[in-house]
């Protein structure tokens, strides 16, 4: 859906995205999924994974800040003096993080408090930036929106996945609605602790290593 | 104000609130730095350095400018900014009064600039509403309990090199699973302190 | 030179730019979150009171029925929030606030009495750090609802509340703790005891 769309957007806009939408949002969201792949932004990713519906916040905070700086920074990526490159990028970076908190504090108030610091994290975190080094500097506008769109939703998916684990046997619930009643199910509440999110992401990155039948290393 | 004593806060971020352990901070580094026992001391001395510094002087900033200002949303860009130029400033002085303290941590400090734990933990200091007293512990903690944190996993990740850890599993993997074994180690301090 | 030039020009419309876009967010933003913060502690104040809010309530919802139905008042040197109903005279309820220390952190609340300042009409722990799933508990409404219609004074007349081991809960001053949270039952046991006493002894 959103491939297609960004291909008419794209041939009306004289090409700037090309023929690659498909293969940028395959490999954002599934080939090199930022996560299990490059190992990259685990650490603010662990720590709202306790409830689904904070997971999905985040994973929504990242993309929209992924696809802005990648598309601003594709923009300038001509203007831009080498010398104080990565200073512009973080700047840009932190521009659209602002936004998205100040929008959580004025319409998601008590989000916002759950998040906590974790919003403000997403200045330093690795796929955003790395994203911006690597493919926005290199590509046109459209491309890189669909880039940085396809990593933040590669993000999320897996910040879901560990989400719904913890969530349902850590406390029997989804999105807050009883999924496993207590009558039956005594939650397991080491799971909605730090090593719960530790040990799921680490069962969750063997799982699909051994899926995906490595070998190597 | 938050009435916590500074002590207690410095103990609580050490042990029972672990800025790793319980708070997800500074994962990149602590995966990618905790091969061995040497480079951990590196890494988490630097970062304890940094991040007294940086927690006190950002402080400083956002209380008696960003306030007083009512521009408490540039918080982010002032903490990054007041990080990266600290981090820059320290490593100069380094190489030119101190190369063997350089050559010992200088290699650490363009890491530190993207640490996530030290932004967390100007971060937390806003949020928890920490005096200057408060921050400069939390700081030293925080570090503190990163140097713990990184050095523990290193000791073990040495004795792992000779054991045959299945394929799939190696790497991030089985460093996770450990690292959640550590961290459930550190949760039983839990009540030995309270924050009041 | 030309080059230095061109980066400090840079930096500066980049900043400039990113600076409006900053402004313009956070003005437009700023009425909100203001009454957010606002009506986060008022929001537990009535929930405490058993006051009536009509459901999805916005923050300046929320702000209007306290400055209208609450007042603040000292009594005995505590810090009393008197509510009186559209029409009342006479408090119709009395909320007090207790602090103290949790396993994690801070536990604050807002506890309701009734005007005979003996039976609890409602309570609610509106700042909390406590461990997800077994502490954190206190803020669940199964927990809550325990508080409801029981006494700050023992049957023999002394002041005083307990959290009792879940099951041990007998007398009119006590509730069921939490099960397998001992410590934050235990924190908030002693918080609750100490605020009973104050307001019973003052």
């Amino acid at each position: 859906m959103s491939d297609h769309h960004a291909q008419a957007k794209s041939s009306g806009c004289g090409g700037l995205c090309g023929g690659k939408c498909g293969s940028t949002i395959q490999d954002g969201v599934i080939k090199n999924n930022p996560i299990i792949h490059q190992v990259l932004g685990v650490c603010s990713a662990l720590a709202v994974t306790s409830k689904l519906e904070n997971a999905l916040v985040m994973g929504a905070a990242l993309v929209f800040v992924t696809a802005m700086s990648n598309a601003f920074v594709s923009l300038l990526r001509h203007l831009m003096p080498r010398r104080i490159r990565m200073i512009v990028e973080v700047a840009i970076i932190a521009t659209f993080v602002i936004i998205f908190d100040q929008f959580l504090k004025a319409f998601y108030w008590d989000m916002s408090k759950q998040l906590g610091p974790y919003v403000g994290l997403i200045i330093t975190n690795c796929i955003v930036m790395g994203r911006a080094e690597a493919f926005a500097t290199q590509n046109p506008p459209l491309l890189s929106i669909v880039d940085g769109a396809a990593n933040g939703i590669g993000y999320m998916i897996i910040l879901a996945l560990i989400a719904v684990f913890r969530e349902l046997l850590g406390a029997g619930t989804l999105l807050g609605y009883t999924a496993l009643s207590t009558a039956w199910y005594e939650p397991n509440v080491l799971l909605m602790l730090a090593p719960g999110a530790f040990f799921t992401a680490g069962f969750l990155i063997w799982i699909i290593n051994a899926l995906r039948g490595r070998k190597d290393v | 104000m938050n009435p916590t004593s500074p002590m207690v806060i410095l103990v609580a971020s050490i042990l029972t609130n672990n800025i790793l352990l319980a708070g997800f901070l500074g994962m990149c580094s602590f995966l990618a730095c905790s091969t061995k026992i040497e480079t951990a001391v590196g890494l988490g001395t630097a970062v304890t350095f940094v991040m007294v510094c940086t927690t006190t002087l950002n402080y400083l900033l956002y209380h008696y400018v960003l306030v007083p200002l009512e521009l408490e949303f540039l918080a982010f860009i002032l903490f990054i900014a007041v990080i990266a130029g600290f981090v820059q400033l320290v490593e100069m002085v380094m190489e030119r009064f101190s190369p063997k303290l350089y050559h010992a941590l200088g290699i650490f400090l363009p890491l530190i600039t993207v640490n996530c734990a030290i932004l967390g933990a100007a971060l937390f200091m806003v949020i928890r509403n920490y005096n200057g007293i408060q921050s400069a512990a939390f700081g030293l903690g925080g570090g503190l309990g990163f140097l713990l944190a990184i050095v523990l996993m290193a000791g073990l990740r040495e004795k792992m090199g000779y054991s045959n850890v299945p394929a799939p599993l190696r790497g991030t993997a089985v460093l996770m699973l450990i690292t959640g074994v550590i961290a459930m180690t550190f949760m039983g301090f839990a009540g030995m302190i309270t924050m009041q | 030179m030309k080059n230095a030039v061109q980066t400090l020009i840079f930096a500066a419309v980049l900043g400039m730019a990113s600076s409006t876009l900053l402004v313009t967010a956070s003005l437009f933003t700023a009425p909100y979150q203001k009454a957010n913060q606002k009506a986060e502690e008022i929001r537990n104040y009535l929930a405490a009171l058993d006051a009536p809010v009509p459901e999805n309530a916005s923050a300046a919802d929320l702000i209007a029925i306290f400055d209208r139905t609450i007042r603040q008042v000292e009594r005995n040197g505590l810090e009393c929030f008197e509510y009186r109903p559209d029409g009342a005279d006479a408090p119709q309820a009395v909320a007090v606030a207790f602090a103290g220390p949790g396993v994690w952190g801070p536990i604050e609340g807002v506890m309701a009495l009734e005007p005979d300042m003996e039976t609890i009409r409602g309570i609610r722990f509106f700042k909390q750090e406590e461990t997800p799933g077994l502490g954190s508990e206190i803020s669940a409404d199964f927990f809550l609802n325990r508080f409801k219609a029981k006494q700050i004074i023992s049957s023999d007349g002394t002041p005083g509340f307990r959290v009792r081991k879940p099951g041990e809960a007998k007398g009119s001053n006590e509730v069921d703790g939490i099960t397998a949270a001992t410590m934050t039952s235990d924190r908030v046991g002693k918080m609750l005891d100490t605020l009973a006493k104050r307001i019973r002894e003052d």
